[in-house]
């Protein structure tokens, strides 16, 4: 993963979470990661295309999900309906959204494309030739975690 | 709160209560120690053992029990322990141990008794642990106001393929040998040389993971023999106990200009070796690349050497603060050599490499063992990498290599590392160790 894409993804998901969320954000250690990963209940995922090809994967468990959507909303959601799915994709793409606006300051462009989310259990996400960047965010509701997979068009 | 704090103590109480590990306590040198029961199969008393003529000054022979022949090893001296004297007739104390698909017989000074504790008990080893090596201690616990330290007795003896790397060569064992001076303890020192030697390589691996292997074995030994003249045969001098003692064994193994830019006399060298491509195109892949001076020094060559070819370098580190610096290192006029001085730029926060230079080279967070988007590239740069990684690491990422270079391409490694690999052909000097892929 070139260099000068972390720090947009990092900044951009810190900045994103503080501002909705009522909640403590904390920032993990990074990491690279290139094998078959769980992913823990609720995946958002957006791809992304241009002088890169890859996507950003938003990786939480339902309760996580749930907490924070109920806090975007400022009313308690019960269950992942419609409204919990829409408003973690709107996460998802504001999030994206920062990140990419920031690389194209550099010079770098990229589009987006539209959100989509996965809901399930025993889930795995497999990149084949990508490492993934791990960006881990420690929410008080718990762990939200960013994995960026993108590579150079060769 | 009160009967809060009576649930806890009593929760306490019967985790401690419970046996769940039952293990032998036996002493070493007036301290004492442990092993699982479970890998005990019996304890017993005897002496005589039959000699086994070139075995490891460890193994004390081989001895017939019921009809099985056990072989014998005395833990003492494994651990650098000093060992009574023993006289003919008395007894000496021995545990008999079931692994996995073998028995064995452990000489100890005496066996004390059996101990139940709760598993649970039962601590990591502290990092800084005196005579025996960390990796061989399961834990530690306390019973009876002693401390036991539990000996993890299939690491020690389980048939481990690294066993065979870690046997001394003959030179540096009759070397350490001879430079004692006493008749009697030659071969006492000599057999300490032994242990020293594979302990030395297990603090390197534990303290800096760096590994000891084919790669640069050739450096190790001729390392070892210098730091026993330095530190003396004693073997409580010679151990590494600290990464700052790793740190000095390892201080000369690092590549010429390491963390700084290349000097004249390098960059030369590396121009010197590089082959003739006919071509329009050159990719360089230099996976460890650090803060990035070693890229930037390399790429100053290429320029030169293959003008008007375009030229695409791919620096990679796994390392990710000092890979976050390398695309805008800011350095000093003075430390910079003359070839690169004409790609530098004034910026706000010092000087910095100007565009043409920096087009060429992209720097990525990448793990090496991880795969890699390119299909072939013609040089390689990766100077003091594979020393840093276990050796199956080390297997998989030469084979690596010799996948992803051009037949005739040109693979750089560390000023004190060696591939033995036929597919490589050796085109190094003192500077630079630099391998043609045939």
């Amino acid at each position: 993963m070139r260099v000068e894409y972390i720090n947009p993804f990092v900044e951009a998901a810190f900045n994103v979470l503080k501002e909705v969320l009522t909640s403590d954000v904390k920032r993990g250690e990074l990491y690279l990661k290139s094998t078959t990963q769980p992913v823990m209940g609720v995946a958002a995922l957006v791809g992304l295309a241009g002088n890169v090809e890859g996507r950003v994967l938003f990786d939480m468990s339902i309760e996580t999900a749930l907490a924070i959507a109920s806090d975007m909303n400022g009313e308690k959601l019960e269950q992942m309906d419609d409204l919990a799915k829409a408003t973690i994709t709107e996460l998802a793409n504001m999030i994206t959204a920062q990140a990419v606006t920031k690389l194209h300051e550099l010079g770098f462009t990229f589009d987006l494309t539209p959100p989509a989310i996965f809901t399930g259990e025993n889930m795995e996400v497999t990149d084949s030739e990508v490492e993934a960047l791990i960006v881990p965010m420690e929410l008080s509701y718990g762990k939200v975690e960013i994995n960026v997979a993108v590579r150079e068009r060769v | 709160m009160s009967s809060v704090n009576e649930v806890i103590n009593t929760t306490e109480k019967e985790v401690k209560d419970t046996v769940d590990f039952k293990m032998v306590t036996f002493s070493l040198a007036g301290k004492d120690y442990s092993i699982d029961i479970m890998k005990v199969k019996e304890i017993s008393n005897a002496n005589r053992f039959t000699f086994v003529p070139n075995s490891l000054p460890f193994v004390k022979g081989v001895y017939n029990l019921r009809g099985d022949i056990i072989s014998i090893i005395d833990l003492r001296i494994m651990f650098n322990l000093p060992v009574a004297e023993v006289t003919d007739k008395s007894l000496e104390n021995l545990i008999i141990l079931r692994l996995d698909d073998y028995q064995l017989g452990i000489l100890v000074d005496s066996i004390d008794k059996v101990v139940g504790i709760n598993s649970a008990s039962i601590q990591p080893p502290h990092p800084i642990f005196g005579d025996i090596n960390i990796k061989f201690i399961q834990g530690v616990v306390e019973h009876d106001e002693r401390l036991y330290v539990i000996l993890d007795v299939e690491k020690i003896f389980g048939q481990d393929e690294e066993f065979e790397m870690i046997t001394p060569p003959q030179e540096s064992y009759s070397a350490s040998g001879a430079d004692s001076p006493f008749g009697r303890t030659v071969k006492t020192a000599g057999d300490s040389g032994n242990l020293d030697y594979s302990f030395i390589i297990e603090n390197l691996k534990t303290f800096k993971k760096f590994t000891v292997s084919g790669i640069n074995k050739e450096w190790f030994d001729r390392r070892f023999a210098e730091w026993i003249k330095l530190k003396g045969s004693n073997t409580e001098e010679l151990q590494l106990k600290s990464e700052s003692d790793a740190d000095l064994f390892l201080s000369g193994f690092f590549s010429i200009a390491t963390g700084r830019f290349w000097d004249d006399t390098l960059l030369s060298a590396f121009e010197k070796i590089l082959p003739d491509f006919r071509k329009n195109t050159v990719s360089v892949w230099n996976p460890g690349c650090g803060n990035g001076y070693e890229t930037y020094s390399a790429a100053a060559v290429l320029f030169k050497k293959y003008a008007g070819a375009s030229i695409k370098i791919w620096a990679s580190d796994n390392d990710l603060l000092s890979i976050s610096n390398a695309p805008n290192l800011v350095f000093k006029r003075e430390s910079l050599p003359e070839i690169l001085e004409e790609y530098t730029t004034e910026s706000t926060t010092g000087l910095q490499f100007n565009q043409v230079l920096k087009d060429v080279i992209l720097f990525e967070y990448h793990n090496a063992m991880h795969p890699n988007p390119f299909m072939e590239v013609d040089i390689i740069i990766a100077r003091d990498l594979l020393s840093f990684m276990n050796t199956n690491d080390q297997a998989h990422l030469v084979k690596e290599f010799e996948d992803k270079l051009r037949p005739g391409g040109l693979l750089v490694i560390g000023n004190n590392e060696r591939i033995n690999s036929t597919r490589f052909k050796y085109i190094g000097n003192s500077h630079i160790t630099g391998y043609i892929h045939e």
